[in-house]
């Protein structure tokens, strides 16, 4: 009897070890490929060292666990079964694509574990199949939905023609990938801003990204419409190509604006991207304006010895001390805790803005929801619009090629 | 070369498309041109290998941009115009199409052909993955006045830089077909691509014949690398779609038939140009490109069959 | 003993994969969540491969799967979405849909032989995906579409639905191999010309091969798009559907039913194994040992160990021959 009363003991402590671990796992799933996400993923390391080394979260450490999804649904599927099931991860974290968002949403309900969501503008893939609350209250989705980017770009640009009368923006030629990217962003562009009275037009282009090397088609069609602003949605190897067919063209709208998710390394060397006009959510002037940005850049510059290039790595490193904050409020990783605790988050990111969780059309906890328009000056992104955040005036118009 | 009635035939469809064309948008032609001429220049390396290795090589696309890389990096680091660096690369690419020849395809050759196709597909993924490795999957590109030369045509502006593949994809084809009737090796290359076993046994050094004409294409596609960075953005997934295109466009004209490659080039890029200049046709100008390729061969089977 | 080991082997694998999913809590390693969803890849993957070989069997290549295993797809999530069709039957009807296309075009392109077959395949798999992308509303756009729900949230219920995939290619397969059509294809395969004086009527082989890979193809997009929820022209008809199963049979052996398995158990086993152990760079290595398995092994493994089998058995032959003549003598 006693022996059984030993072993039985010895038994609940092993157990008891091996559930009571001092670690609180972040699972993240990134297309490690795509530069932004390697971004991401090295962000995300940062800041869990950052905050292990200031002693952790609830009085344990931080572990990141990066599996890439390849941007394959059915590998994102795989890479969320591994983390939950084979990892074991108390929260989920990251994502990129649209696509494999919509392929995990599924099991993202089935297990309905807190998930931070970094990536993933496109809602009629991932947040009509999320649903509304309460189902979806797990999912905190941080990255702006493709409307609430055009809401917030068609805003941007009516404060601008406000405030700097000289500006014209009734006349809008579009230029859009064909693909999954550029042709629903179009259409939702077009849909919100003919209403309100503009003239919208627009032509597709094969991205260089599948190949496509001629724009010609879209650029004679933009320069025959005249139009005060022309906009173009492609992807970071179509920027500079477009640009010098344009100027090949002469063709220079007063206001020449390109939307692509990320940039080419050299733009910023490059004299033709003079004062043409970028959405965007972050970029290094923001050090200018915001310290916290500054401390993350150079924190960042340091440990990996190059600089962050895109806003994704912010956006991780924002959403991983959200998730931080979150968990010390809530005293641990219970899910109902969490979510309140997540609720009240007001986190004053690198990106220049401050973070709060609201609800979007569907689902209810929504994390940042607009865009910024930036210029391209003297080789740097200028902040021009939110004005809070502006970090050089505007120049208007783009001058003509010379 | 055959001057069949399907080339005549292409002639005169060519001329009737431009005739139309000049008529409302004088632009459409020229883009046309420029098109056929990036595609038909990237194409004819591959005609080549086809036509006397008997092989599909689906790594084409991922050489060229190997030697677009090494010409961004060198030109770059050196301050020098890529046009420099191009000979030197593509001497360099056509040393490393030699060892790639030596250290795998060589082997493979006595495999059915199938074997040599997904051989190259691997190869295709080691070096675009190893690209991504190193250099991320940024992009790259180099910013040069030239490429936005301009001429006019009454109230129409447009590039002309495009032209050099134009000129390239000439140069390339009659450069070839020079090399393969006039010259002792080339005329060697062109009975091995015949019948390998007949050239063996005149005397033939079929396994010297294949690695040099392999690492002739890979050389000539690294010179074309070099000049599609000036013009276009490199990543490291930038030469998968080249290598389709090219893989359509040489079964499109027919294997070894370098010609052949020109004309479906330009028929492919005038008639993609023209759709793409006009609104409601705009979306479907990539599937022009698939119906023209199975409408030629369906045309040649059925000449085939009759002859 | 042999007869009933190369019976009860086979069997016996079979019968284990099916039952995997049962030992989840027994075996969490192999039979948990992730390996299961794993497996459904693979198995995907698997049914493609061998559907494939089918064809190859005639001497085709068809580089086309990735254009009927979309038109599947594309096939359940309309039926489902447009016809209010139940995701189960959807699934048929996708494989139907496939079979269809296939038939019609089969009329036309079945003319054609080696690289222009080929590329011919190839370009049709593009215009389906071109189509599909400008139908608007009706089929999604280039953004794709999204099914109300996936067929099942049952871990055991999906594999098992993947699996039924395999079976189906198995089936259709094994068909192919123990009727008549089997010598037809091979005879197409070695000589067209003495196929056809002998009497065999190749066009008509041809089409039916076509159509039933076809139709495997098609049921295996119904799977996926059922199990996965969404899909987008540019994902259904992803050119990887095409070169990967070509690799996996090619790997695991031609002219083969086994071959393919083998193929697609190796190159997806290996993809997943690299990724975790090398997150950058894994596909390096993927392509490498692609290279290596096509320069060492170039009849595939199963090819490789058919090869080997042969050569013991002949061995053996000669053996029992040297024994009876040292016996008489």
């Amino acid at each position: 009897m006693k022996k059984f009363v030993v072993a039985l003991a010895v038994l609940a402590l092993v157990a008891g070890a091996s559930f009571g671990q001092n670690v609180i796992k972040i699972g993240a799933h990134w297309p490690l490929s795509d530069p932004g996400s390697a971004e991401s993923a090295k962000a995300a390391q940062m800041a869990v060292d950052e905050i292990n080394k200031a002693g952790g979260v609830a009085g344990k450490q931080l572990q990141l666990i990066v599996v890439d999804d390849e941007a394959k649904g059915d590998k994102g599927v795989a890479a969320i079964e591994k983390l939950v099931t084979v990892d074991k991860v108390d929260v989920l974290f990251g994502g990129f694509t649209s696509g494999v968002e919509a392929a995990i949403v599924p099991t993202l309900k089935k297990y309905g574990i807190v998930t931070v969501a970094t990536g993933a503008a496109t809602s009629g893939l991932v947040e009509n199949p999320l649903g509304p609350s309460p189902d979806s209250d797990f999912y905190f989705h941080l990255h702006p939905w493709d409307y609430q980017q055009s809401q917030s770009e068609v805003d941007g640009f009516a404060a601008l023609a406000k405030k700097y009368p000289a500006v014209k923006t009734q006349k809008l030629f579009i230029a859009y990938e064909e693909g999954a990217f550029g042709a629903p962003s179009f259409k939702g562009w077009k849909a919100l801003l003919e209403p309100q009275g503009f003239t919208v037009d627009g032509a597709s282009f094969k991205s260089a990204l599948q190949g496509g090397s001629d724009y010609s088609g879209a650029l004679q069609a933009a320069k025959d419409f005249k139009p005060d602003m022309f906009w173009w949605i492609g992807y970071a190897p179509d920027a500079l190509p477009l640009l010098e067919q344009a100027k090949a063209m002469k063709f220079s709208p007063p206001i020449y604006l390109g939307a692509p998710p990320s940039w080419p390394a050299d733009m910023a060397a490059s004299p033709l991207a003079e004062n043409t006009m970028l959405f965007g959510m972050w970029s290094p002037a923001m050090n200018k304006i915001s310290p916290v940005s500054k401390k993350f850049y150079d924190a960042y510059s340091t440990a990996f010895k190059v600089a962050p290039v895109s806003y994704f790595s912010a956006l991780s490193y924002s959403g991983i001390y959200i998730l931080a904050e979150a968990i010390k409020k809530a005293g641990g990783v219970d899910k109902a805790k969490l979510i309140a605790a997540l609720e009240q988050t007001k986190y004053v990111s690198p990106l220049g803005q401050t973070i709060t969780f609201t609800a979007s059309k569907v689902i209810k906890h929504q994390g940042i929801q607009n865009q910024k328009i930036l210029q391209w000056q003297k080789g740097a992104q200028e902040i021009i619009w939110p004005f809070e955040a502006q970090s050089a005036p505007l120049t208007y118009p783009l001058p003509a090629w010379k | 070369m055959l001057v069949t009635r399907r080339s005549i035939l292409w002639t005169v469809l060519g001329l009737a498309v431009a005739i139309a064309i000049l008529m409302w948008k004088p632009t459409i032609l020229v883009y046309g041109i420029e098109r056929a001429g990036l595609y038909a220049a990237v194409a004819i390396p591959m005609a080549l290998v086809l036509g006397i290795v008997h092989i599909v090589n689906l790594s084409h696309g991922e050489f060229m941009m190997v030697a677009a890389y090494a010409t961004y990096f060198s030109a770059r680091a050196l301050k020098i115009d890529p046009y420099l660096a191009l000979l030197p690369v593509s001497l360099v690419m056509a040393l490393f199409g030699y060892v790639v020849y030596r250290l795998t395809i060589r082997q493979a050759l006595k495999a059915p052909e199938l074997n040599q196709l997904i051989l190259t597909f691997g190869i295709a993924i080691a070096l675009s993955q190893t690209v991504n490795l190193l250099f991320t999957g940024q992009s790259w590109k180099m910013s040069l006045s030239y490429v936005s030369a301009s001429m006019s045509i009454g109230a129409y502006d447009f590039g002309v830089y495009d032209f050099v593949f134009v000129a390239a994809a000439i140069l390339l084809a009659v450069g070839l077909r020079l090399f393969l009737t006039r010259t002792k090796m080339g005329k060697a290359a062109l009975a091995v691509g015949q019948n390998a076993k007949g050239a063996a046994i005149v005397g033939i050094d079929v396994d010297r014949t294949y690695a040099f004409v392999f690492a002739l294409a890979v050389g000539l596609v690294g010179a074309l690398g070099a000049m599609f960075l000036t013009k276009q953005a490199i990543f490291p997934g930038v030469g998968g779609p080249y290598t389709m295109k090219s893989f359509c466009l040489v079964a499109m004209a027919g294997v070894g038939n370098i010609t052949g490659v020109l004309w479906g080039s330009l028929a492919l890029g005038l008639a993609e140009a023209s759709m793409n200049g006009v609104r409601e046709l705009r979306d479907w100008s990539s599937i022009v490109f698939f119906v023209l390729i199975i409408a030629t061969i369906l045309v040649r089977s059925v000449k085939e069959k009759k002859a | 003993m042999n007869r009933l080991l190369s019976f009860a082997l086979p069997l016996g694998c079979l019968a284990l994969v099916v039952a995997l999913p049962l030992f989840k809590d027994l075996a969490p390693a192999i039979a948990g969540p992730y390996p299961l969803s794993l497996a459904r890849s693979i198995f995907i993957y698997m049914a493609l491969a061998i559907s494939w070989d089918m064809l190859f069997r005639s001497g085709q290549v068809s580089f086309g799967i990735a254009g009927f295993f979309g038109l599947g797809i594309y096939g359940s999530a309309l039926s489902v979405l447009r016809l209010g069709m139940s995701p189960w039957l959807s699934i048929l009807a996708a494989g139907l849909f496939a079979a269809l296309v296939a038939l019609l075009i089969g009329f036309v392109v079945l003319r054609l032989r080696a690289i222009y077959f080929s590329i011919t395949t190839l370009a049709l798999a593009e215009i389906f995906r071109i189509v599909l992308h400008n139908g608007g509303s009706f089929t999604g756009g280039p953004e794709g579409l999204f099914i109300p729900k996936i067929i099942s949230s049952d871990n055991a219920t999906l594999y098992w639905l993947a699996l039924s995939g395999v079976v189906v290619a198995l089936a259709a397969s094994s068909w192919f191999e123990r009727s008549k059509i089997r010598f037809a294809l091979t005879a197409i395969r070695n000589n067209e010309l003495q196929a056809k004086s002998s009497g065999i009527g190749i066009f008509k082989y041809l089409l039916v091969a076509f159509v039933v890979t076809s139709f495997v193809q098609g049921i295996v997009g119904g799977i996926q798009l059922q199990s996965y929820g969404s899909s987008s022209p540019d994902s259904a008809f992803d050119a990887n559907y095409t070169l990967l199963p070509l690799a996996m049979a090619l790997l695991g052996g031609v002219y083969s039913t086994v071959g393919p398995v083998i193929g697609a158990v190796l190159l997806g086993f290996a993809a997943e194994t690299l990724k975790l152990r090398i997150p950058y760079g894994h596909l390096v290595v993927y392509g490498i040992i692609i290279v290596l398995v096509i320069l060492f092994m170039p009849d595939g493994l199963y090819g490789l160990w058919r090869k080997r089998a042969r050569a013991r058995r002949s061995a053996r032959i000669d053996a029992r021959m040297a024994a009876k003549g040292a016996s008489r003598g």
